[in-house]
C-alpha cells in the first residue's frame, strides 16, 4: 500500500540557477545535489519542515527521455508558464509574499481571497507557476 | 502573522545550524538565533522539523561525510576531520548506524557500482530516473 509521496518532478531550464531561486529565494532546503554516472545531475529541494517530500529540479535534455525536438518544446513550454510546480502552504500569504517580492520572485496575482484561504499565484525563475496558500479555518 | 514569524524565527536557528555544522557551536549559539531560549529552540525545533538541533547536526554531518568519501580521495580520517569529528571511532559508528555501513564499507561499494571515478553510481537514484534519464536497464 502506498503509504506516502517522497518525490515530485519538477522541470526546470537552469539546475543552478532553479537551486539558488527555491533555496535563496523560497528558503527550501537541499535534499540532495550529486552528480551521477554519466552526469546526470541528482538535484532536490525540500520546505524546511517537509523533508519527506522533495521537489526533484530536473532539466530536460535530450537522451533516453527526449529526444531533441521533445527537449526544445518541453524547454518552451517551461518558458511559456505550462507547467506548474504545484501549492506551497504557508501560514501569513500576505506576509510571506511581501517578502518574496522583496526578494525578486515574480507574481502573477496578488493575495486574493479564496473559498479555500488566502492564495497568490507565483513562477520560478523558469517560469514555473506556482500558488502560495494560506488555509482558511 | 504570529505563526508564520516564530517559523521565521526557527529557521533562523536552523539557518545557523546549517552554516556552522562543520564547527564546534552551543545550543545557546543557536537558540540566540531563533530568539528563543536553549530549551523552548530544542522543543520548538523538534515539533516542527521532527528532528531534534542535535540530530539535525548529525544528519548534516554524515550527508557531508557521504559525499567526501564518494567525490573526494580523502582518507577516512581526514573525512572524519573535515565533518567536525575528533573520535574516527566515535564517527565510524555514527555513521554505520545512519548509513548501514562502515565508511570505508560504503566508499568501496559504490566505487565499486559506479563506472566513473568520484561520481555516484546510478543505483543512488530512484531507477526511474536512472532508466530515463541514464538509459540504465531496469534490473
Amino acid at each position: 500500500m502506498i503509504k506516502s509521496i517522497a518525490h515530485v518532478n519538477v522541470y526546470v531550464l537552469d539546475q543552478d540557477k532553479a537551486l539558488d531561486f527555491y533555496k535563496n529565494k523560497l528558503e527550501f532546503e537541499v535534499g540532495d545535489d550529486m552528480t551521477i554516472e554519466g552526469g546526470f545531475r541528482w538535484l532536490t529541494v525540500y520546505p524546511k519542515s517537509q523533508p519527506q517530500l522533495q521537489l526533484v529540479l530536473a532539466e530536460p535534455q535530450e537522451g533516453p527521455m527526449f529526444t531533441k525536438e521533445a527537449a526544445i518544446k518541453i524547454r518552451s513550454l517551461i518558458e511559456e508558464g505550462a507547467f506548474g510546480a504545484g501549492v506551497f502552504e504557508t501560514d501569513d500569504c500576505q506576509q510571506t509574499y511581501d517578502e518574496l517580492v522583496a526578494k525578486g520572485v515574480e507574481f502573477i496575482q496578488p493575495p486574493t481571497e479564496q473559498l479555500y484561504g488566502v492564495e497568490a499565484m507565483g513562477k520560478d525563475d523558469s517560469g514555473n507557476w506556482f500558488s502560495l496558500v494560506q488555509r482558511g479555518k | 502573522m504570529a505563526a508564520n514569524n516564530r517559523f521565521k524565527r526557527l529557521c533562523s536557528g536552523r539557518d545557523f545550524i546549517a552554516d556552522n555544522y562543520l564547527e564546534t557551536f552551543s545550543l545557546t549559539d543557536a537558540a540566540k538565533n531563533s530568539l528563543m531560549s536553549p530549551y523552548h529552540f530544542s522543543r520548538a525545533f523538534k515539533e516542527t522539523y521532527g528532528e531534534t538541533p542535535n540530530e539535525f547536526v548529525i544528519k548534516l554531518r554524515i550527508e557531508k561525510a557521504k559525499q567526501l568519501l564518494i567525490t573526494e580521495n580523502f582518507s577516512v580520517s581526514e573525512v572524519c576531520e573535515r565533518v567536525g569529528y575528533l573520535s574516527l571511532g566515535s564517527f565510524s559508528s555514527l555513521f554505520l548506524k545512519h548509513v548501514g555501513l562502515p565508511p570505508t564499507s560504503y566508499r568501496r561499494t559504490l566505487w565499486k557500482l559506479s563506472s566513473e571515478p568520484f561520481r555516484y553510481p546510478s543505483q543512488v537514484i530512484p531507477a526511474c530516473y536512472a532508466f530515463h534519464f541514464l538509459n540504465k536497464s531496469v534490473n
